[in-house]
Order: structure tokens, then C-alpha cells, then sequence
């Protein structure tokens, strides 16, 4: 599965950077949500099959909160540590990886502080986003199912939520789209925070 | 957001109930993995479409691309790596 996302993410870029007419990409957005609409109809038809996920699920209880509580700390220390490597400090760093894949408001709420690294937010984003498509299905296999939420960020109630349940289970993906809609929801209050500190 | 949020659970919603009342075979549940992988890789195509034809994103990689694959290497590792810690506590030692 990894390498058919590769060619198909690779070729995407390829025919747009390469082949396509610029019209196209008034009709990009329209493609995906729709793709994305259908992709997420069959999701809930595995959950649907898969009944006895909501009752595991309710097991769980609030302690699901912690993959999302996790995934935010750990974005937030992982950018950090990258800023040491980078010379960056560690606020901007941070705040960068505070977007958590949420690639154009995290750039929006940058524009105003400072224009390179609203471009870097927006770029680390894109290849965060990239990167997730790419490793959900290994670290799935090699991990466990619920580590594979983590790359998504904020993309596990979106885009990312396909490969998520392709590569998991009914179970996992509900999970990744609580964790996904929590995530979004911090990007706003979270980005703006770290940058003023 | 918050109606991109609702529209997303809504279809969600609709195709757990649908999912729950149809009676969906062994063939017909594996020909709707197969339409489901290539809806996938067709949305991964048209989304790399997107960003190949974004000349800002291409320019600004050839200038901070590196900085943003070290970023967002660390986050993604680090995000990983905080989930497999508290997993076993989340689903009751039951992975």
C-alpha cells in the first residue's frame, strides 16, 4: 500500500508540476472534497459492519483524549528539538509544529508575525501531511494501530482518515477522527500562544 | 471549521447506518475495498496535483525545504512515539 501512495502522491506532483494547464487547479478542491466526502461514506460503512467497536470504544472512556494530548505534545517537543538542530528559536519552532498538519491556518496565523516563517509553517505542513500518507500504513504494521494516528496530526479527521482506516481497523479510525477533530480545534489557540512566549 | 466538522461526521453517520442495517456479503465487502483504495489513491493523485501546480509551495521548497523536512520529521516521530507510550493505558492493556 506504501508504495502505491508514494506513485500516486509522487505522479500527482509530477503531472501538476510538469503537464497539467493551470486551469486544473480551479478544480482541485472541488476533486478532493468530493473524493474525500466518498472516502469517508466507506469509513463509516466498516464502522457500521463493525458494531462492536462502539462498545470497546466506550470502554476507553476519557482516556482517549491522551493520543490527541500526546500527539500535540509530541509535535510541539519534535519541532522544538528540530529548531536546536535548525539555530530557530524555540517558540517559532514550536509554533510551527503546533500547526499539526493544518498546513493553511497555521501559515494564516503566522503572516502577521513574521512572512519566512508563515512560508516554512505552511511548507512543514504540506510535508508533514506528505510524510503521514506515507508512514501511516508501516507504522500500522510495525507499531500498532494507534501509534499510526499520530503522523496525521490534525489531517486524522480529514484527509488523513482514509489511509487511517485502510491501514487499521473500524476501531482505530473512529479514535483517529476524535483525535483529529481535537487537534484542529487546538491549532488556533496553541499557534498564537507558543509564538508569544 | 466546526460545518466542514459536522458535514465530515454526518457522512460518516450516514454510511455507519448504512453499513449497520445492509446486508453486505464477503464479495460485496471486498469490491468495496477496491472502489474504496482507488477513491484513495485518486484523492492522493489530484492532492499531489495540487501542490505540484502551487509554484509557491515548489519555490519555497527549493529555499526551506530542508528546515521544513527536518520539522516535520521530528513532529511526525515525536507524535508516533507519545501515542505507542500511553496506548496500552488507552485501550486497558488489551493491545
Amino acid at each position: 500500500m506504501t508504495g502505491k501512495i508514494i506513485g500516486a502522491v509522487v505522479a500527482g506532483v509530477i503531472l501538476g508540476f510538469f503537464i497539467l494547464p493551470g486551469w486544473v487547479l480551479d478544480y482541485t478542491d472541488m476533486i478532493i472534497d468530493i473524493g474525500l466526502m466518498l472516502l469517508l461514506f466507506f469509513v463509516g460503512i466498516d464502522i457500521g459492519i463493525n458494531r462492536s467497536v462502539f462498545g470497546r470504544i466506550r470502554n476507553m472512556g476519557l482516556r482517549i483524549v491522551l493520543i490527541p494530548v500526546m500527539i500535540i505534545g509530541g509535535s510541539i517537543l519534535g519541532a522544538g528539538l528540530a529548531g536546536l538542530i535548525l539555530g530557530m528559536p524555540l517558540n517559532e519552532a514550536g509554533a510551527v509544529g503546533a500547526g499539526l498538519g493544518w498546513y493553511t491556518l497555521s501559515s494564516i496565523l503566522m503572516a502577521n508575525y513574521s512572512n519566512e516563517l508563515s512560508t516554512l509553517a505552511f511548507l512543514a505542513n504540506v510535508v508533514r501531511e506528505m510524510l503521514a500518507f506515507i508512514i501511516i500504513p508501516i507504522v500500522a504494521k510495525k507499531m500498532g494501530f494507534f501509534s499510526a494516528i499520530g503522523p496525521a496530526g490534525a489531517t486524522s479527521m480529514d484527509t488523513a482518515l482514509p489511509v487511517i482506516a485502510k491501514a487499521t481497523d473500524s476501531e482505530t479510525a473512529i479514535i483517529a477522527f476524535i483525535s483529529g477533530a481535537i487537534c484542529t480545534f487546538s491549532v488556533p489557540i496553541l499557534v498564537p500562544l507558543i509564538l508569544n512566549l | 471549521m466546526g460545518i466542514r466538522l459536522l458535514m465530515y461526521l454526518a457522512v460518516i453517520l450516514l454510511g455507519t447506518l448504512i453499513g449497520a442495517r445492509a446486508k453486505i456479503n464477503k464479495r460485496l465487502s471486498g469490491r468495496l475495498g477496491s472502489i474504496q483504495t482507488a477513491c484513495l489513491l485518486l484523492l492522493l493523485l489530484v492532492m499531489g496535483i495540487k501542490i505540484g501546480m502551487d509554484k509557491d509551495v515548489i519555490d519555497s521548497f527549493f529555499s526551506i525545504g530542508y528546515s521544513a523536512i527536518i520539522i516535520s520529521i521530528f513532529t511526525v516521530g515525536f507524535s508516533i512515539l507519545g501515542v505507542k507510550l500511553v496506548s496500552g493505558y488507552v485501550t486497558g492493556g488489551k493491545s
